[in-house]
């Protein structure tokens, strides 16, 4: 099968949902079971020269923004196109193309039987020497992602979801402390709006029931709400749940629930500490949840006790009162 | 009449700065607690003020200890326990019923000892165990990153809020009750004079009000 340059201005984004916007790899892995590729030689035993120079000769190529085929057999647009900028900055961005792709991909054209080539993440991490000790296992993650509602739906629309239909290998990167909350939060929620385009339309947008929507799309992540506390030490389940199944309910985090406001004030906390500094971050703190503070039991019985005191120290002045008329008599 | 200097310049400054911080934290505390109510000020600014007030607070508090400690304005702080308890039933059974009987104050400030034992131990309530405490888990919310995630099996930033707030409320209590007892001095405006101008003025034998 040829390749086609389509000219229609089509640029590789970060993070596109499968179905409309895929790149060279996501596009394989949407079509075959994952296994991951191990017979290509580690990242370490080469040389930072040689890995460059292959990377330029595949980015030749694919470097080019629009970069695309149509499939066949669905008519797909199929995007094939890297930003070399992204590709530099992100996570992969030190590893040779062919640390993960088959080296045979050298060849121009692309020899026929790689067409199925299929890439798979937990594979190639949980082999890392360092696997155990990451804080994401991707093991978890595997297991988790079994259980999300984009594997177990049968909607059409997530036939094929795989872990490069949110994390484009190309570009993706881990958010870090430090990084400003609002840019982490825009980013992160723009992975899930690249598919769910109904949430920005008022007509359809299932948050409506959400008091001030826009402070919690620009404060919070999907995430958030719409996965599982997750139990192993990993700061986010990948156990997406369906609308109906997350969580609802304000004082999960509006206050005391240790986990989810823990999970939420702490990582606010951390990046505010990382980005402005101590005073920056005494004075201003960008982390209060409203409510966090709040308990009904302490509230009331404390509110209780004031009014109690007030009602007290009303008694007491009026008996004051009455005495000192008394003794003003007395005098007189 | 007699008249006593008891309260020095610093220490009328400092009560007067932390009594205004107490009401500014109160108000800003309330409308980050309560945020939502229309009374209330807005939420970013209530957290700045709020913050704002509180490191000032925490210098207040570090000058009034220091102060207290190489000053002679410390030994009002230090209890003298013999006939502790014995004095302590004085002021209360002056307070909860020889007040009602005009019967003469029990307690006579002196340059030696100003406070009465009954506001003694409140003070040093106040100032030596809920303040620093006020302060502490009012600085561990901001840097609750620094903490172990969980305390006694709960989450620490939740052990945290609670503490603050019980405080917080504990302190609105004594502010209240303070706001009161200083009425009950030989005139009402006796003691709020004496903390103004640093002199006591005992004119009086017999409480007028």
């Amino acid at each position: 099968m040829g390749w086609i340059l389509l000219f229609s201005g089509m640029a590789g984004t970060g993070t596109a949902c499968a179905e409309t916007d895929v790149g060279p790899s996501q596009a394989s892995a949407s079509q075959a079971a994952e296994t991951p590729s191990a017979e290509t030689p580690s990242a370490e035993t080469r040389s930072a020269e040689s890995r460059s120079s292959e990377n330029r000769n595949c980015l030749r190529c694919h470097q080019m923004a629009t970069l695309a085929y149509r499939n066949p057999e669905n008519g797909e647009i199929v995007d094939l196109a890297i930003a070399p900028q992204a590709l530099s900055h992100s996570v992969h961005g030190e590893l040779a193309c062919s640390d993960c792709h088959d080296s045979d991909f050298g060849q121009y054209p692309h020899p026929e039987r790689l067409k199925g080539e299929t890439l798979a993440c937990v594979g190639c991490h949980e082999e890392h020497d360092d696997a155990a000790e990451r804080v994401y296992r991707f093991k978890t993650i595997d297991e988790e992602f079994k259980h999300s509602i984009h594997v177990t739906s049968d909607a059409p629309e997530v036939a094929g979801f795989s872990c490069h239909s949110c994390h484009d290998p190309h570009a993706f990167r881990n958010s870090e402390i430090g990084e400003e909350i609002a840019q982490i939060v825009r980013q992160d929620n723009g992975i899930c709006l690249s598919c769910h385009a109904e949430i920005q339309d008022p007509l359809r947008d299932p948050h409506t029931w959400l008091p001030k929507p826009e402070k919690h799309r620009e404060a919070v992540r999907c995430l958030d709400c719409h996965t599982p506390l997750s139990e192993d030490g990993q700061a986010v389940s990948h156990r997406i749940l369906a609308g109906k199944d997350s969580n609802r309910d304000c004082v999960k985090c509006h206050s005391k629930a240790p986990q989810l406001l823990n999970r939420l004030y702490q990582y606010r906390s951390e990046t505010d500490l990382a980005n402005k500094g101590w005073i920056s971050k005494a004075v201003f703190n960008e982390a209060y949840v409203v409510g966090m503070s709040r308990s009904p039991l302490i509230d009331r019985s404390a509110l209780a006790i004031i009014a109690i005191t007030l009602l007290g120290l009303g008694a007491h002045g009026y008996g004051r009162y009455r005495a000192y008329r008394r003794s003003k008599e007395n005098r007189t | 009449m007699s008249a006593l200097y008891l309260y020095s310049g610093w220490v009328r400054t400092w009560h007067w700065i932390n009594a205004l911080l107490f009401l500014v934290l109160i108000f800003s505390g309330a409308s980050m607690h309560f945020n939502g109510a229309g009374w209330l000020l807005d939420f970013q600014s209530a957290i700045l003020i709020h913050n704002t007030a509180g490191i000032l607070l925490t210098i207040g508090w570090i000058g009034f200890i220091v102060g207290n400690l190489v000053s002679d304005n410390g030994r009002h702080y230090r209890v003298r326990l013999h006939g502790f308890v014995q004095r302590l039933m004085t002021q209360s059974i002056y307070y909860g019923y020889g007040i009602f009987k005009n019967a003469p104050h029990p307690f006579h400030p002196s340059a030696e000892a100003k406070l009465n034992t009954l506001q003694q131990v409140t003070y040093i309530g106040v100032m030596y165990v809920l303040m620093p405490l006020l302060i502490l888990s009012g600085w561990a919310f901001l840097f609750s990153v620094y903490l172990p995630e969980t305390l006694l099996g709960i989450g620490s930033v939740w052990v945290v809020a609670m503490l603050h707030l019980s405080i917080a409320y504990f302190l609105v209590l004594f502010l209240l009750i303070h706001l009161y007892i200083i009425t009950t001095g030989e005139t009402v405006m006796t003691n709020m004079r004496a903390m103004l101008t640093g002199w006591h003025r005992d004119d009086h034998q017999e409480p007028e009000a």
